[in-house]
């Protein structure tokens, strides 16, 4: 009986210091995974690891009017993306290669996601310049505005379009993903290949002579 | 403890160079344990020396690789230019492809010769994971010269886990916020996107890697007093200067510059990447990982599933046949890459539906295999039917 009652002592000693181990372990460990991932404050990194992901764009000139007057002409400019970050200056650059475009046709931006960075105004427009970003959305490579569709078919994994498609593309030189720019319903639709989606788009405003890049669709890695 | 006395049991019979097989000493395949561990030191004398002059930074690593290759240690040895950086680097990377190639065709023996089975499942699970590091140190290390080729493979693999995000986005609410799979990328690439964060950590991933597995393996041997390198002097020399050899006839190629604003095209990875590349094509995004990850998980369980008693492949079809579609793809579809014959509307499909035709006719004949064992046990064993173990015994 008595090493009984030693037993149940030893092990409420046992919990008894456990808990403060544990503690300072864990204490240890959320400075540790903010070291691993800079972009983080201490604690937030257990419940919602990559909110202040979120980059700041850098409003850019894309490209002017007159580059782009004709249908299928193309520009292709660099965004600059800004993450929070310890380095020296707060601040990490990225950059986003991006295509300007001008469509045969008017069509519906696919600014849907517009609302969620706060400008809702924006839902709906319709024009037929469009700016996508390079950046595949498959796994990240830079893909290509191919003018010629023949070119696709030949070194982007053999896609042959169906006749309404056989205008420029977009092709994926890393896993060649195809998509169509100009497609009505869903511009950027994802003809061939292993993308799930469309490539993102940027908002953009039109200054006088020139198209201004403002913010592009969060998501994915650059 | 039953689990304690599993591992007691396998311990002491791990056999991490080929250090019990003595009645093999004289069959080439079982000079692979010796030869990994060869090539592996070398692998890492010839690192280290590389380290000297590496530079781990985006703006300068490139160039100086280049110095290495062609300034550094160039010297005339009776009107001869030895370029003996190019020559380090040279060994640095053909050694440790040997060590790969040692790596596959161990494995390999392993899985046709039943030698995962029963003492040996432990010494399996390490080689296996073994495999597992390697690649890993070779993706690291592959970042590491800064040129296209190395920066868009390592960009694409990294954006792999981002879609494991997938997996817990379902969950209302909370799986939106739980972004592990983004995680995973931003701990690797230190940031959002491939930098100086990232080839710093790269850097130490890939030295590390091999520092940590050195130390593991000297403790082993020291405490378990056995041999690592049951080769004599003679094919240790050979295979250095086969190494040497390569090395001066081939020396390792610069590629270009990577440039974060044109991906090449085709863009390919180093060999023994180049099928997994193919599959990547085939798939939807999230089995891109889940894929190879799966393949890990079963290759190391192998021991675990196969139940069969007899180390004979013919005894075990369905394992027989995997191991065979396993290597068919793998060289199939580094072909299919490196040719860039590749036509991803036509070939999935056919691929998957061969897949599951050879693996339903090797279970059939799993299955037909069991059941004459079954019956030839049933039966009092006339002396025509034994069984193939029996023979060899
Ligand atoms: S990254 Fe573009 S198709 Fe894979």
């Amino acid at each position: 009986m008595g090493t009984q009652e030693h037993l149940q002592r030893r092990r409420f000693l046992r919990l008894v210091t456990g808990v403060p181990v544990l503690g300072a372990a864990l204490s240890f460990l959320s400075p540790l995974l903010r070291l691993l991932k800079p972009n983080d404050r201490p604690f937030e990194v257990f419940y919602n690891p990559t909110r202040r992901d979120i980059p700041l764009g850098e409003v850019t000139v894309a490209a002017s009017l007159r580059e782009v007057a004709r249908p299928w002409d193309f520009k292709y400019f660099v965004f600059t993306q800004k993450y929070p970050q310890y380095t020296p200056t707060g601040l990490r650059q990225a950059s986003v290669p991006a295509v300007v475009l001008r469509l045969p046709q008017k069509i519906r931006l696919p600014w849907d996601w517009a609302g969620q960075i706060g400008k809702p105004q924006l839902v709906g427009r319709e024009s037929d310049i469009i700016i996508f970003s390079r950046i595949c959305p498959h796994l990240g490579c830079i893909f290509n505005f191919v003018p010629n569709w023949q070119e696709v078919t030949a070194g982007y994994g053999g896609y042959v379009p169906p006749p309404p498609r056989r205008h420029a593309l977009i092709a994926c030189p890393c896993h060649l993903s195809i998509f169509d720019p100009a497609d009505p319903q869903q511009p950027g639709r994802v003809l061939s290949g292993p993308a799930p989606r469309p490539p993102r788009t940027f908002l953009y405003e039109i200054r006088g002579e020139q198209i201004v890049a403002t913010d592009v669709e969060p998501g994915g890695i650059a | 403890m039953a689990i304690a006395d599993w591992i007691r049991e396998r311990k002491a019979h791990l056999d991490l160079f080929d250090e019990t097989k003595t009645q093999y000493q004289y069959n080439p395949l079982y000079l692979l344990g010796p030869m990994l561990y060869y090539f592996y030191l070398l692998t890492v004398v010839s690192g280290v020396i590389l380290m000297l002059w590496y530079e781990p930074t985006t703006s300068g690593a490139y160039d100086s690789i280049v110095r290495i290759s062609r300034e550094i240690g160039r010297v005339t040895v009776g009107g001869v230019v030895v370029p003996l950086g190019s020559l380090v680097r040279g060994i640095h990377k053909y050694a440790a492809d040997a060590v790969f190639l040692c790596f596959i065709l161990r494995i390999y023996r392993m899985y046709f010769a039943g030698e995962y089975k029963r003492p040996g499942e432990l010494s399996w699970m390490l080689f296996f994971l073994g495999l597992v590091l390697t690649m890993i140190s070779g993706v690291t290390g592959y970042l590491l010269i800064w040129n296209q080729r190395s920066f868009w493979a390592a960009k694409t693999i990294l954006t792999v886990p981002v879609y494991l995000d997938e997996l817990t986005a379902w969950i209302p609410r909370v799986g939106e916020q739980l972004k592990f799979g983004s995680m995973i990328a931003y701990i690797f690439l230190g940031g959002s996107a491939i930098g100086q964060a990232t080839i710093t950590r790269f850097y130490a991933i890939h030295f590390g890697i091999s520092i940590v597995l050195l130390l593991l393996i000297e403790v082993y041997v020291y405490r378990t007093r056995r041999a690592r390198l049951k080769m004599s002097w003679f094919p240790m020399l050979l295979l250095f200067l086969m190494v040497l050899f390569v090395a001066w006839a081939l020396p390792a190629e610069m590629g270009r510059r990577a440039d974060p604003n044109r991906t090449p095209l085709p863009i390919l990875s180093d060999w023994y990447f180049l099928a997994l590349y193919q599959y990547v094509k085939y798939t939807p995004p999230l089995w891109a990982g889940l894929g190879p990850g799966l393949l890990i998980g079963v290759g190391m369980l192998v021991p675990f599933l196969d139940r069969s008693k007899s180390r004979h492949p013919l005894d075990r079809p369905l394992f027989l046949v995997l191991g065979l579609l396993a290597l068919a793809y793998f060289l199939g579809f580094t072909a299919l890459i490196m040719w860039n014959i590749a036509q991803i509307e036509r070939e999935p499909p056919i691929v998957l539906l061969a897949t599951v035709l050879i693996m339903g006719g090797g279970f059939l004949w799993h299955l037909r295999r069991r059941w004459q064992e079954a019956r030839a046990v049933a039966a009092p064993p006339p002396a025509a039917v034994r069984t193939r173990q029996e023979e060899r015994a």
